[in-house]
């Protein structure tokens, strides 16, 4: 009595450039005539809200999912709701709070082994883009972004708040990569392996990039 | 009917089966850490690993392992031996596999559950990942956490070992971390002879009282009492190394305020884990104390006697801590 039962909902996160749906070392022609391919793309999303009217509605409980495009599986974003349960925003953190660095050691997307997680630099890696890109100078034009750090004077950690339109059963989630690499100057080295100012820019245009599409 | 049944002994089945497996999972004997009451209250969570006596014999077993290493040749304690107070005192620098030297020297272990920051410049801020470092820098083991996990899966000693500590026989990333923190945990060094003048146990002799006064004018606002650490960063005047260009905790920092500053070590047991400083380049504790008290290192000069300096000696010496040095259940596992 009065209980409600919960469903199992999916949004799905696309990332993609020029509106292309990334694949892993899938070759993308850009607008500009380059050419692109992501070996890499993982990121963490975090502490998952969902709101009506402004009031969260439903928030996830050990909220870390790590996103992954050589498992699209992980891009599918699996969460337990009350099957009655109307939301109009999503909101979530792009990356690992400070709070859960301070709790040690943890299992599952968490865990150590994932990759994720810089020995010498004492944090969780929330992003993780590495590719090709015919612009860029290095060594066979190989770029490498890892954006994290949690500790000021460069935290990397980024909140996103979506408006969900309306009707939209199961919406989906797009990551616009293209902004990012426009803002990057390709003529230097743009390699990133550790907490640093830029990683903090970069991850701010890149928390941007999300846009939310009824499906 | 007889769907119904089976319905409800599965049910009762599935109710047991989570039972036992949660008994399981805190089946360990649980070990609570003792210390002073005086001491602070400890930095580490201890409810988010709680210690038991499975999960610390597991992390002392990875501790003195080689398996950690890519070539299987190093383990921690070739570069923490129990009797140097978990330090180094072969190398000014730590070594690794393939006889390769690293860039700064062993710190001692002892008190970990006390410290916020770890390794000389800070760069990491949990004991539980702290691991991680070596494991994987190419001058230490040379290795990553996920081969270490599958080569500990593919024993057959281990898999039992992460049952008993975590009810689960498959070695993950975290289980491997936390066994290796409760391992540290355990190396409380707390009962050396001022630990026991403290308690009232014991006395200082006049010359190791006139030392105690000495270093607390002189030294015990960066190796402040009772962890002989305030466990922060200080640029104690060092001229740098050319060879290594160390410039400590600005690396991690990037803050220039930073530059050549590196975390103060403990003094607890100095007389057991020379050499001293973070590129171990003094290998006599009077060399250390002719080097703050000889030169215009610090912005307060010490200004020491002869006499002064060998007091200040005697006093360190009362920090050494035979029971923490020799204590078996931190030694190698024999059996």
């Amino acid at each position: 009595m009065g209980q409600t039962t919960d469903i199992q909902t999916v949004i799905r996160v696309l990332p993609c450039f020029e509106q292309k749906v990334i694949v892993p070392n899938g070759p993308i022609r850009t607008a500009s005539g380059d050419s692109l391919a992501f070996h890499a793309l993982r990121m963490y999303l975090s502490n998952v809200v969902f709101y009506k009217n402004g009031m969260a509605v439903f928030t996830e409980k050990d909220s870390h999912h790590l996103l992954d495009i050589e498992e699209p599986g992980t891009l599918d974003l699996q969460f337990s709701i009350p099957a009655n349960l109307i939301y109009d925003e999503i909101a979530f953190d792009v990356g690992i709070d400070s709070l859960t660095h301070a709790l040690g050691a943890m299992g599952g997307d968490l865990d150590p082994t994932k990759g994720m997680f810089w020995g010498w630099q004492g944090g969780y890696i929330n992003i993780k883009i590495e590719g090709f890109y015919s612009k860029c100078i290095t060594r066979k034009h190989e770029f490498q972004f890892h954006l994290g750090g949690y500790l000021p004077p460069f935290p990397t950690l980024q909140s996103v708040r979506l408006a969900v339109p309306l009707n939209s059963k199961t919406p989906l989630i797009m990551l616009e990569l293209s902004p990012f690499l426009a803002q990057i100057d390709w003529s230097h080295d743009p390699n990133i392996m550790a907490p640093c100012l830029v990683a903090k820019v970069f991850s701010k245009i890149i928390a941007q990039s999300f846009q939310i599409h009824a499906q | 009917m007889r769907n119904s049944h089976l319905g409800g002994i599965s049910l009762i089945l599935l109710v047991f089966w989570l039972v036992c497996t949660a008994q399981m999972r805190q089946s360990g004997d649980p070990i609570v850490l003792t210390h002073p009451a005086s001491w602070p209250k400890p930095q580490y969570e201890f409810s988010k690993n709680p210690l038991t006596r499975q999960g610390i014999e597991l992390g002392r077993r990875l501790f003195y392992d080689p398996i950690l290493s890519r070539d299987s040749t190093i383990s921690c304690a070739s570069c923490h031996l129990s009797f140097t107070a978990f330090a180094h005192v072969d190398h000014t620098l730590s070594h690794g596999i393939e006889n390769r030297i690293g860039t700064r020297n062993a710190l001692v272990l002892s008190n970990l559950a006390w410290s916020t920051y770890f390794m000389w410049d800070g760069a990491v801020q949990h004991l539980d990942f702290q691991a991680l470092a070596p494991i994987a820098h190419p001058l230490e083991m040379d290795f990553s956490i996920e081969k270490v996990v599958q080569r500990l899966n593919e024993t057959k000693r281990y898999p039992m070992r992460f049952f008993q500590a975590f009810g689960d026989s498959t070695a993950t990333g975290a289980a491997v971390l936390k066994a290796l923190a409760q391992f540290e945990l355990t190396l409380v060094s707390a009962n050396a002879k001022y630990d026991r003048v403290k308690a009232g146990l014991d006395a200082f002799s006049d010359q190791e009282q006139n030392g105690y006064r000495l270093f607390q004018q002189n030294c015990a606002s960066c190796h402040a009492e009772p962890l002989f650490t305030h466990g922060s960063f200080e640029q104690n005047g060092l001229p740098i190394d050319t060879g290594l260009n160390d410039y400590g905790r600005v690396r991690i920092s990037q803050n220039p305020a930073d530059t050549l500053k590196f975390k103060v070590p403990t003094l607890r047991n100095i007389e057991f884990s020379y050499p001293y400083m973070h590129d171990g380049r003094f290998r006599k504790l009077r060399d250390v104390i002719n080097y703050y008290a000889e030169t215009n290192a610090l912005k307060q000069k010490i200004e020491l006697t002869p006499n002064e300096k060998i007091d200040l000696l005697a006093f360190l010496f009362t920090l050494t801590d035979r029971d923490f040095l020799f204590n078996p259940t931190f030694g190698f596992p024999m059996d």
